[in-house]
């Protein structure tokens, strides 16, 4: 019996192929980690000022999971698209910072007011604050999905994204309640520590609660979407009419998954509040938010609650980077702009010469060499995507050559909006060579 | 007279922008019988069948199911009522596995509530087991069980008519709706799928079913509908509206 089993086993295991998705995924993002660590090296930074700066990263990064795994139960298992992920967002960190903060009168100096204020101070303890955020956020999520989930799906889009520039604009000039521009300051730490070490401590209390939150998160919402119920969500993100027709009451189901991812971004924003102690209504909050989740679920596969968490740490985390390679770029490209420039002629004069034999030779061979290798070009889609990428990468070396000859300095000074061409390229890639993401929605086998 | 029929449809009337789909049609349905509704295309009967079933709301009359008034009441509480339909157009549910299709079918399926998941897991386990193996069952008689496990997407025209009807199965209905069962269904395959709709109305099933396939109809009904215009113009048994000269006009053919 006990043979049989293990031989089965083995079996199993010789039959199973490696998770190649999974792998390319983890390395992608070791890797960022590691050229963010190598930068920041470079850059003559302590160790602790290093870790500090991962943890950062990784404390982000959770936020980020969080949001997208809410967007994905709204989007990638029911099929609710929702544009107004930053006021969901928002609601959650400001709930967070009016629960947990100690009072904040207003503040006049010299009868100029200098802080109006804002709503609360409870001074709640961090659960109870996070509960609150999760629960307002859900709520409002409910309230918008009522009238909006029964018309056709763009009225949803349409309603949540004004939603969220509705919240940003009243986060700004909602004095009394919100701080103003100002925002929320003083949030309390989990834990406060009075050493000199304080940041780097805090930095890793957060990563600590963030990862034991996350690591909740996707037992419990595994455990939810591949149930029963998960199934009919699925069920209805591919044919509602057809759904309800065998029974089930979509409305119903449309509008538990809406508010509960809701009440998931809530709770990243209340993550977010304590994490960097303070809110305002600044660009934390923007659309551009939302359409980083959006990025970062269908990069990371939607429909796979995995797959979002992926997405979430390798689109933050070229984020990351490049402002960790920021200080660095200006330099390397100063220093390096020699030895690229020369690399540069020598590949194209080699590019040349090969260009030039090929068609030399070609004429004087009965069977022409340069017609066969066009035509592999053509038939091949990835031979000649590659050549296009490669005179691509070859143009773009020259244009930064170029650039640094006759603009000294540009380069640097933008390196961090030339970090969204990049990012650009990435999704171009990923839609052409892998339309369902990295990790794609598995096929579930019933026994 | 209402017990004595399963479906009554009482002067209903559907119109979209300014074409009368249906128009203050009026049929019957006797329980334990398979009735065919016949016309040509663009009569309403698709659209008929889509009203009964809850999916549109009539602009006027009444359908009673089963001494129940049913017009205005939502397609799910119909389904639950047991009153099932299938589409002309297979909507599988494409991305899910044909098994999952069936499963999903199945009415009562306690896990389908999320607050059950927490409070009653033991229950959902049990009722999923029992749907998985009812499902299987359900698929040995349509024939899919060797592709239980593949996704729903990846089914022929034909395999996702026997899918329909599959799913239509698994909620237990006692007037099912076919529109079209057996269009683009192999001959073979359609004939034992008729004999299998036989036996189904033998264990007290009702079938009310569009077809265009004249020797479906002729062979295995035992009451015809015709409809033009959104209007039933004759009913009879099947030889009785073979010969009705308004069907030879305006469907048949001469």
């Amino acid at each position: 019996m006990a043979s049989t089993g293990s031989a089965g086993v083995a079996e199993q295991m010789a039959g199973r192929k490696l998770p190649w998705s999974e792998i390319i995924a983890f390395v992608a993002i070791a890797g960022i980690v590691l050229a963010g660590v190598i930068a920041g090296v470079l850059a003559g930074a302590s160790p602790q000022g290093i870790l500090t700066n991962v943890g950062f990263y990784a404390s982000i990064a959770v936020i980020f999971a969080v949001l997208a795994l809410g967007f994905n139960l709204q989007w990638g298992y029911t099929g609710l698209f929702n544009a107004g992920i930053a006021g969901f967002y928002l609601i959650g960190a400001y709930t967070m910072a009016i629960a947990i903060t100690a009072p904040a009168p207003p503040i006049v100096i010299g009868g100029i007011p200098v802080y109006p204020g804002h709503l609360g101070g409870y001074s709640l303890p961090l659960a109870v604050g996070a509960v609150l955020a999760m629960f307002a956020s859900g709520a409002a999520a409910a309230i918008i999905a009522l009238p909006a989930l029964r018309l056709r799906a763009d009225y949803l889009a349409i309603a949540t994204l004004a939603f969220a520039s509705i919240l940003q604009i009243f986060a700004n000039n909602l004095q009394s309640v919100t701080g103003g521009a100002i925002g929320i300051t003083g949030i309390p730490k989990p834990i406060e520590f009075v050493s000199a070490e304080a940041p780097f401590l805090n930095a890793i209390t957060i990563v600590g609660i963030g990862s034991a939150i996350l690591l909740l998160l996707i037992l419990l919402l595994q455990f939810m979407a591949e149930s029963p119920w998960g199934r009919v969500l699925r069920a209805v993100r591919e044919d509602e009419e057809a759904t309800m027709a065998l029974g089930k009451n979509t409305f119903n189901y449309k509008l538990q998954a809406f508010a509960m991812g809701g009440a998931l971004m809530g709770l990243a924003g209340a993550l977010f509040a304590v994490t960097l102690g303070y809110v305002s209504p600044s660009s934390s909050f923007a659309p551009a938010v939302t359409f980083s989740v959006w990025v970062m679920v269908i990069v990371g596969g939607s429909g796979n609650n995995r797959g979002a968490i992926v997405g979430a740490f390798l689109i933050y985390g070229l984020e990351w980077l490049s402002v960790q390679l920021k200080d660095y770029v200006p330099i390397a490209l100063a220093t390096g702009l020699p030895t690229l420039r020369s690399s540069l002629i020598v590949g194209g004069v080699a590019i040349v010469v090969a260009a030039v034999l090929l068609i030399v030779f070609g004429r004087y061979q009965p069977t022409s060499i340069w017609p066969r290798v066009l035509r592999k070009i053509r038939e091949r889609g990835w031979v000649r995507n590659g050549v296009i990428g490669a005179l691509a990468l070859y143009a773009l070396g020259w244009v930064f050559v170029l650039l640094e000859q006759f603009a000294p300095g540009a380069i640097g000074a933008t390196i961090f909006y030339i970090r969204l061409m990049f990012i650009g390229v990435l999704l171009i890639l990923l839609i052409i060579y892998r339309p369902e993401g990295i990790l794609r929605e598995h096929k579930r086998v019933l026994r | 007279m209402a017990s004595e029929t399963i479906l009554r449809v009482n002067a209903v009337e559907k119109a979209f922008g300014g074409i009368q789909a249906v128009d203050r049609c009026s049929l019957a349905v006797l329980p334990r019988s398979i009735t065919g509704l016949i016309g040509p295309n663009g009569a309403g009967k698709s659209t008929l069948f889509n009203i009964i079933a809850g999916l549109y709301r009539p602009d006027g009359g009444e359908i009673w199911f089963d001494g129940t008034r049913i017009d205005g009441l939502p397609p799910y509480e119909i389904v639950h009522l047991g009153l099932t339909k299938t589409w002309q157009i297979p909507h599988e549910l494409r991305n899910l596995t044909v098994l999952e299709n069936l499963v999903l079918a199945a009415k009562n399926n306690s896990g389908e509530r999320l607050i059950n998941l927490f409070l009653r897991p033991g229950q959902v386990k049990r009722d999923e087991k029992q749907w998985r193996a009812r499902a299987r069952e359900v698929l040995k008689l349509t024939q899919l069980d060797g592709l239980a496990n593949e996704h729903a997407r990846t089914l022929s025209g034909g395999q996702k008519k026997l899918l329909e009807l599959s799913r239509a199965l698994m909620s237990d209905p006692t007037l099912v709706l076919l529109d079209e069962p057996v269009a683009g269904v192999n001959p073979a395959l359609a004939g034992s799928l008729m004999d299998l709709i036989e036996k189904l109305r033998q264990n007290g099933r009702t079938f009310f079913l569009i077809e265009h396939d004249m020797n479906v109809v002729m062979n295995r009904c035992d009451w015809v509908i015709v409809m033009h215009q959104g209007r039933r113009i004759a009913e009879g048994r099947p030889e009785m509206v073979k010969a009705d000269p308004a069907v030879i006009d305006s469907y048949l053919g001469g």
